[in-house]
């Protein structure tokens, strides 16, 4: 069964057509993807400071941000 | 300088001495609906301006997260990166290429919605570009400076904001128009 989505269209609110739905969790899947590769990146980060004996501080003193 | 064409004074944000024209106006000001997945604003970019801000203030969503912005009804060639630190700690950046919209444009929680955004060029057959800072309203989220553009010439007059996930609710929308002149 479909997810029900409401939309807005400036001051009116409604039920999400098929279509609009479908637009909705394929836009909020794009956003948890790039949300978990930013998670990713940032656990990928951490190892290689951990290899390297590092601090997140010191790595930022080293490397900027 | 004189009240612009179709505004009146209360309209016009930012006072500005007679002679200097420069100035934000008010083009249109939009209250969130009750759980809603997408807002659009119709009507907001016109040949009057070739510039504008989008300011997103008070409401609520349902999950934390992040606000999105789409131009039109285009969902393919948004381009943008977020280079950002979380709070006290490490760097999170996010990028998107060839996206559905410009995803971690604003931020969002149970405490309140927030984005400021500006857009250059809209209206205009050319790129569209995006200049904003991300803030997550989240104790352990991330905040950092990000833009982008859209990979098209298309000539917009609407928007959309929408949340990463779950739904937003109140709040309000505005738009302004900054003065070409």
């Amino acid at each position: 069964m479909m997810a029900t989505h409401k939309v807005q269209i400036d001051d009116v609110v409604r039920d999400a057509t098929p279509a609009e739905v479908a637009q909705i969790e394929a836009r909020q899947a794009e956003a948890e993807a790039q949300a978990e590769a930013a998670e990713a990146r940032a656990v990928a980060r951490q190892a290689v400071l951990d290899r390297l004996g590092l601090t997140e501080q010191e790595a930022q003193l080293l490397l900027g941000s | 300088m004189g009240i612009p064409s179709g505004y009146t004074s209360a309209q016009v944000v930012q006072a500005v001495p007679t002679g200097i024209n420069s100035a934000l106006v008010l083009i249109s000001s939009t209250t969130i609906g009750n759980a809603v997945s997408s807002v659009t604003v119709s009507n907001a970019f016109s040949s009057t301006y070739d510039n504008y801000k989008i300011l997103i203030s008070g409401g609520a969503s349902s999950a934390l997260g992040g606000l999105g912005l789409q131009l039109g009804a285009t969902t393919t060639g948004y381009y943008w990166s977020v280079p950002r630190l979380v709070y006290g700690g490490a760097a999170s950046n996010e990028t998107g290429a060839n996206g559905s919209s410009f995803t971690s444009v604003g931020g969002m929680n149970a405490d309140g919605l927030g984005m400021n955004v500006d857009l250059i060029a809209p209206f205009l057959s050319k790129n569209t570009f995006y200049y904003s800072n991300q803030v997550a309203n989240g104790t352990s989220s991330v905040a950092g400076g990000g833009g982008g553009f859209l990979n098209n010439t298309t000539s917009y007059t609407a928007f959309t904001v929408a949340p990463s996930s779950g739904t937003i609710t109140g709040g309000t929308i505005r738009v302004y128009g900054y003065i070409n002149s």
